[in-house]
């Protein structure tokens, strides 16, 4: 009997932990800025225990009947709050809202459950001897969960599953508390036929768990998260499911390892192959450093000089196994230089030219990435370009977003330059576009360097071929002061989506 | 459950006190360029110290604002290097003063001037200059960027000023009524920017009925149409619809047929001209000189400032007309020049607010309050990315009467001020005080001229325009009010006359003269 009650102790406080430390790393996940997370989870939680222990004493009568009750109560809103959350922030807006409600809900429920246990087991012991059991497997419980949480729960269960596990434990000492209070409580059969309803719909609830995170995630980020991290700039999040890695800047996905050769061999090879004798490169964005492999890839250029805003993000892809693997350990090339600055004023700032420039920046999706798509970049572009220079851009897809990429062709056109549209299929992208672009014509390269996996001489001719679907379409150019694309970008993904 | 409680307790507590030190940012700031000290020594007839030399000069250029730099730049363009041109302050630019801080250059006043028509001959001169139109195309880094300015009203931002969403049928015809009769205004060539060049005489009846009753005639009287037309009467005159002529209400819209998407902006506002004029005729500008007296005795000029007396054939008056009294002896009151007092103030933002709702905007403008809104000093910026920004808040004090207005400016101390615009600005961004660090506040007592009813067409205006005599007068509220063009025009004018009459019979002579442009 004894060691039974304490061991009730230690799940109750084990599971309360838990919902807190679930809520408290979802939200960092989600949300970011986890010591704010934290910070405000725990308070809140705290905050509400006190209101819970407060309560508890205008509950006089049938303690282990409401008892019984709480523990329920507590299973079934923790053990299906994580599953809640995921769902609230892939769904609606009211995801904050949420998370503080259960958190207070929770914090309520578990700041009842000492006080009323102590209460109800204090005939049996000497006060101090109550106080000084119940609160050592409190800690200890506690301290159980906060090792099984980072060890065990989230690497092999995740959030939801384990939130879950937590909520059959709640019901299950429910359960059993019918059996060693039976002789202080009423109606105990009634009791026991709502614990196991509580437990069947939790046992459902970790069944199709994978189901619900799935319906969730797949608003979200449809793998493990491996990597989060909020810079300056932007919000990295890397991903992976088996082999696959998967980088996204804020939520838009960047590459797949899988296929990410396609794209950034379609990016380099057609331009970098047809330059004569290419000595100096420049990359505008491509903070992953996988254009910079490809252009390594030709012995003959002396320089490549990569400028990314983001610090971190090229930190990351300079010293992370995992991703130097993907590039190479591009960025330790000697012939590498990397410069983090804002792309446009750099260009203002700085005299060089280049050969070979390429530009590969996220969409335009809004007005302060659209300057870097303007008839204005494109001259301050063009102005580092050498007599026989070519430069690629990134441009969208012509499928998806065929009015954004032909109005992109079109600025860098009436930029005063010539133009030369292509496409490429990554599967996990779709039909890609990109435009190549210089002050003279573009004569397709008669070699291309040994190895690659996807870009050869036969079938580049059809790259700059677009069928119907894709064909060119007559667009206003971007400029500063009329930012169409932003427009037109937005419209063909509202397209798409419905 | 009480598990590492305490050190729960302390995390909390550290968070708890980090929030509260955020919630409570100290914002720092003053009052700056203040010089209606100066202008009050005029009033009051102060006594100035007697001059210690006597300088020889052909013409003496007086104001340093767009009117007096235009005209130096038009003399220095044309070859005659043989002038001064004095400023009160310890920096020209007048109403298209700048400043700068660590972030960026932000405006003072003046901060845009709009894609100029075919008209606008010597603004597009000027522009073609700074290289800012190339063969007939207007540069694309000195357009506004994209979004130019939103508006919120209703609970919600929309995209423009002129109101688009929450209208009723009856609002949507009279806007659209309103346009059809500015169309018809425009299509008869008579309101012209600047606005000399198409001034007609048969539309002085529009000058003799405020702006108000004429929309009464109209019988336009849509409440959202009303508001932004207000707004626009409070933006470039700092007056009310009933307290401006009808005729400069629908010089407003009929004048402007713009042929890209605009207007020309910068960081530091007008401020950028001034930088590039400066940039030309610097040499001839002479700071923190204020002149306290402008005497014609038979042949002789004087114009004294500081120690120096001025000697001069002929002195163009650039600075704000209704000095004039207190500066030129023999010069009765004017009675047609009604100022503007207004108020610009430069907010530091260490962050945008949380609700800022969108993409950053470069002017914001709310519907129903007594303010302008605020103009963000970044966003001409070529970064994607922006931490910190200035804001540019306007507040042309329009309702009531401009003295009263004058006197409660001066009156209000610094933490009034801070305190109205905050309050202004959290009814739109309600955690603006966690953004905000420092707020400088420029008070200007009579900062553009009124074009009141009758003012237009006033026998006096029109006598101070034709320029003859010695003393020509050349600031921009000749022309009623007080815009970049106006101001530009009349200072170039008055130089062509200046050259003209200069190069007459004393030409020989003057260009005879050793340049006085740098010697001190």
């Amino acid at each position: 009997m004894g060691i039974l009650l304490f061991i009730t102790v230690l799940l109750i406080s084990a599971c309360g932990l838990i919902y807190e430390l679930v809520a408290g790393t979802l939200a960092s996940y989600l949300l970011g800025d986890s010591v704010l997370q934290f910070s405000t989870i725990i308070g809140c939680y705290l905050f509400a225990m006190g209101i819970g222990s407060a309560l508890s004493r205008y509950i006089d009568r049938g303690l282990a009947y409401r008892f019984v009750w709480i523990e329920l109560l507590l299973g079934v809103v923790g053990g299906f709050s994580s599953a809640l959350l995921f769902l609230a922030f892939a769904y609606s807006q009211g995801f904050e809202f949420l998370m503080y409600t259960l958190v207070i809900v929770i914090g309520v429920l578990v700041g009842l459950e000492i006080p009323l246990l102590m209460r109800i087991v204090r005939d049996r012991y000497q006060f101090r001897d109550v106080v000084a059991h119940v609160l050592t497997f409190d800690y200890l419980g506690a301290l159980g969960a906060s090792l099984l949480f980072p060890i065990l729960l989230v690497p092999h269960l995740g959030l939801v599953r384990s939130a879950m596990v937590f909520g059959i434990l709640n019901a299950a000492v429910a359960l059993w508390s019918t059996f060693i209070f039976a002789n202080q409580m009423a109606r105990t059969a009634v009791l026991r036929f709502f614990c196991v309803i509580v437990l069947a719909a939790l046992c459902t609830g970790l069944a199709e768990a994978k189901h619900i995170t799935q319906a969730a995630e797949d608003n979200i980020y449809a793998d493990e998260i491996i990597f989060a991290r909020d810079t300056h700039y932007q919000h990295i999040v890397l991903t992976r499911f088996k082999d696959d890695i998967r980088l996204f800047l804020n939520s838009h996905l960047q590459f797949s390892s899988r296929d990410e050769y396609r794209y950034h061999e379609a990016l380099i090879h057609p331009g970098l192959s047809a330059i004569a004798a290419p000595r100096r490169v420049l990359v505008l964005g491509g903070g992953d450093g996988l254009a910079v492999r490809e252009i390594l890839k030709y012995p003959q250029v002396e320089s490549i000089t990569l400028v990314d805003l983001d610090p971190e993000m090229t930190r990351l892809f300079s010293t992370n196994p995992m991703l130097t693997g993907l590039n190479q350990k591009s960025f330790l090339s000697p012939k590498v230089h990397v410069i983090n600055d804002d792309a446009f004023p750099w260009l203002d700032s700085d005299a060089e030219s280049f050969d070979f420039i390429v530009i590969d920046f996220p969409d335009p999706t809004n007005y302060s990435l659209g300057k870097l798509y303007t008839t204005a970049f494109y001259k301050a572009v063009a102005r580092h370009l050498s007599e026989q220079g070519l430069m690629v851009v990134q441009s969208t897809s012509p499928m998806f977003a065929r009015d954004s990429y032909w109005c992109i062709a079109e600025t860098i056109k009436q930029a005063g330059m010539l133009t030369y549209p292509y496409h490429v299929y990554v599967p996990s992208f779709g039909e890609w576009g990109f435009v190549l672009a210089g002050h003279h014509e573009y004569t397709r390269p008669a070699t291309l360097p040994a190895g690659l996996r996807f870009v050869d001489l036969k079938g580049l001719p059809a790259l700059f071929q677009f069928p119907p679907d894709m064909a060119p379409l007559s667009m206003p150019p971007n400029r500063l002061n009329d930012q169409v694309l932003v427009h037109l970008y937005d419209q063909d993904w509202k397209d798409i989506s419905h | 459950m009480t598990v590492s409680r305490r050190s729960f307790i302390q995390s909390a507590g550290f968070s708890l006190a980090g929030l509260s030190m955020k919630t409570e940012p100290r914002i720092s700031g003053s009052f700056v360029n203040e010089s209606f000290q100066q202008g009050h020594m005029l009033r009051d007839r102060a006594v100035f110290a007697a001059p210690k030399r006597i300088e020889k000069i052909p013409v003496v250029i007086v104001g340093g604002g767009i009117a007096g730099l235009s005209a130096a730049w038009r003399l220095q363009k044309r070859g005659f290097r043989d002038f001064v041109l004095l400023e009160m302050c310890d920096q020209a630019g007048g109403n298209s003063r700048w400043g700068e801080n660590e972030i960026t250059a932000y405006p003072w006043a003046a901060h845009y001037v709009p894609v100029p028509g075919r008209k606008a001959v010597y603004v597009r001169e000027l522009f073609e200059d700074l290289g800012v139109l190339k063969d007939g195309k207007w540069e694309e880094r000195h357009l506004c960027f994209s979004p130019q300015e939103r508006l919120f009203l209703f609970g919600r931002w929309q995209e423009g000023i002129e109101p688009a969403v929450g209208l009723t049928q009856s609002d949507r015809d009279q806007f659209r009524r309103f346009e059809d009769q500015i169309h018809a205004f425009r299509a008869t060539g008579k309101f012209t920017v600047p606005m000399e060049v198409g001034l007609a005489d048969d539309t002085s009846s529009l000058d003799r009925i405020s702006f108000a009753d004429w929309l009464g005639e109209q019988r336009m009287d849509s409440h959202i149409l009303h508001w932004y037309l207000n707004y626009c009467c409070r933006d470039d005159y700092g007056a009310m619809t009933d307290q401006t002529s009808a005729w400069a209400g629908i010089q407003y819209f009929a004048s402007r047929e713009p042929d890209e998407k605009g207007p020309l902006t910068w960081p530091e506002g007008n401020g950028w001209i001034v930088r590039r004029l400066l940039e030309r005729v610097g040499s001839f500008v002479r700071t923190s000189q204020m002149v306290h007296k402008i005497v014609q005795n038979g042949s002789v000029l004087k114009v004294f400032a500081g120690d120096t007396e001025y000697r001069p054939e002929m002195v163009i008056f650039a600075a704000p007309t209704f000095l004039a009294p207190y500066l030129i002896e023999g010069v009765a009151r004017l009675h047609s020049f009604e100022y503007s007092p207004w108020l610009t103030a430069n907010l530091t933002l260490e962050h945008l607010p949380k609700n800022y709702g969108g993409d950053p905007t470069w002017d914001s403008v709310f519907m129903e309050s007594p303010t302008l809104g605020y103009v963000d000093a970044t966003h001409q910026t070529l970064r994607t990315h922006v931490d910190r920004t200035v804001w540019t808040f306007y507040w042309a004090l329009a309702e009531g009467s401009p003295s009263q207005n004058r006197q409660m400016l001066l009156s209000s101390d610094w933490n009034h001020w801070k305190e109205a615009i905050l309050h202004d600005l959290e009814r739109v961004h309600p955690d603006i005080r966690q953004c905000v660090s420092r707020i400088d506040i420029m008070r200007m007592g009579h900062a553009m001229a009124r074009p009141t009813v009758g003012s237009i067409f006033s026998p006096e205006r029109r006598r101070l325009t034709e320029l003859h005599g010695r003393i020509l007068f050349a600031n921009s509220d000749l022309s009623g009010f007080s815009i970049f063009e106006e101001a530009q025009y009349r200072g170039i004018v008055a130089a062509e006359h200046v050259l003209n009459r200069l190069s007459g019979s004393d030409c020989l002579q003057l260009h005879s003269l050793p340049s006085r442009g740098t010697s001190e």
